[in-house]
């Protein structure tokens, strides 16, 4: 029933009578593990949307645009084009404790948080259908906005990594947009690859320099782990 | 030496999973999929199998109930080490014969603490 509801809905492109001011009531199905990212109607746009936070990700199967706001963070917009899946994510590495200097990269905290934000994204594509070998790969973000310990640059670092992780997957960056002074905000358009990105040169930033302030400090040292479970 | 087989179809995820190992003392042998998995475990019997699940080739699940299949492997310990944290999923792994489940992002100090619990 729920199925034969949510198939009507997609290829039934009239809306019903008295549903045409409130597009958001018709919101499309989301996939498991996704219920809780905030979606709605982008009127500009005319399209379904879901905004990711900083430490999220989003993965759709039908003409949803995901959007999002970057300064140092970095987003990898990943879809596979045959099967007609894609999503986007959006994380910084976490920043080393002071003591860990020149530590290798495998044994790292740091990398090992932006190896797993990848990692999330990628296996969601790959469990929903798609192949490594189709993977469509486009990068944003990584702007020089805050700073960390001894003035590090976090966004370069972040660009650093996620350059560094495509390369070692053998995968391969289509386009990227990285790096720079200015944020971004980045809309994609998953179904058909395209990206609009908007440099925000003019808007007063304090909210986006708090919500990734906020962030780094969360995941500072926080070690990250799921379940176990012996049978 | 204990001998791992590290499968993952993901290079940083084997050179993490390997890392860790390698750090702990284990000699580890990586695969990229079930297939290339299955292969090696014939050809050189391991003590404990650390397997993704969504792999190209052959999968985490179809690779434990290949393993199962050998007399060699019929008590050997085998976990998987995946994003799936759904139900359905596990219960499928462990029908397979998985001895445990645990999900992505692991801390290598709980890996290693489970590895060596089901060592025994």
């Amino acid at each position: 029933m729920l199925n034969e509801r949510a198939s009507r809905r997609k290829d039934d492109s009239t809306p019903p009578p008295g549903k045409l001011s409130s597009p958001e009531m018709d919101l499309p199905n989301v996939l498991p593990g996704f219920e809780q990212i905030n979606r709605y109607w982008d009127k500009r746009q005319c399209v379904f949307a879901a905004k990711i936070l900083p430490g999220e990700f989003y993965v759709s199967k039908q003409g949803e645009m995901i959007v999002t706001v970057l300064g140092s963070c970095v987003s990898a917009c990943i879809r596979d084009p045959i099967v007609g899946v894609g999503g986007m994510n959006h994380f910084m590495l976490p920043e080393q404790r002071e003591n860990m200097v020149a530590s290798r990269r495998e044994s790292d905290e740091s990398t090992r948080y932006g190896n797993w934000a990848m990692e999330f994204l990628i296996n969601e594509i790959l469990k929903l259908g798609g192949r490594r070998g189709n993977l469509e790969i486009k990068l944003f973000g990584g702007s020089r906005v805050i700073q960390g310990m001894k003035n590090l640059d976090v966004g370069s670092g972040n660009v650093d990594f996620v350059r560094d992780y495509i390369r070692q997957e053998g995968l391969k960056i289509q386009s990227e947009d990285l790096g720079g002074t200015f944020p971004r905000k980045v809309l994609y358009f998953p179904d058909t690859g395209s990206v609009k990105v908007r440099k925000l040169k003019s808007i007063a930033n304090n909210k986006l320099l708090e919500r990734e302030t906020q962030y780094a400090k969360q995941i500072k040292g926080k070690p990250t782990q799921g379940e176990v479970e012996l049978f | 030496m204990t001998k791992i087989l590290a499968v993952d179809d993901s290079t940083s995820m084997r050179q993490m999973v390997t890392f860790t190992l390698k750090g702990a003392g284990y000699d580890v042998i990586e695969a990229a999929d079930g297939q290339e998995a299955f292969d090696k475990a014939k050809g050189d019997q391991v003590d404990l199998v650390l397997s993704d699940v969504n792999m190209p080739v052959m999968d985490g699940i179809t690779l434990i109930k290949s393993l199962r299949g050998l007399d060699s492997y019929k008590f050997t310990p085998m976990l998987m080490l995946t994003t799936e944290s759904a139900g359905d999923k596990k219960m499928e792994g462990k029908a397979a014969g998985a001895t445990g489940w645990i999900v992505k992002p692991f801390n290598p100090d709980q890996l290693l603490s489970t590895i060596k619990k089901v060592l025994g």
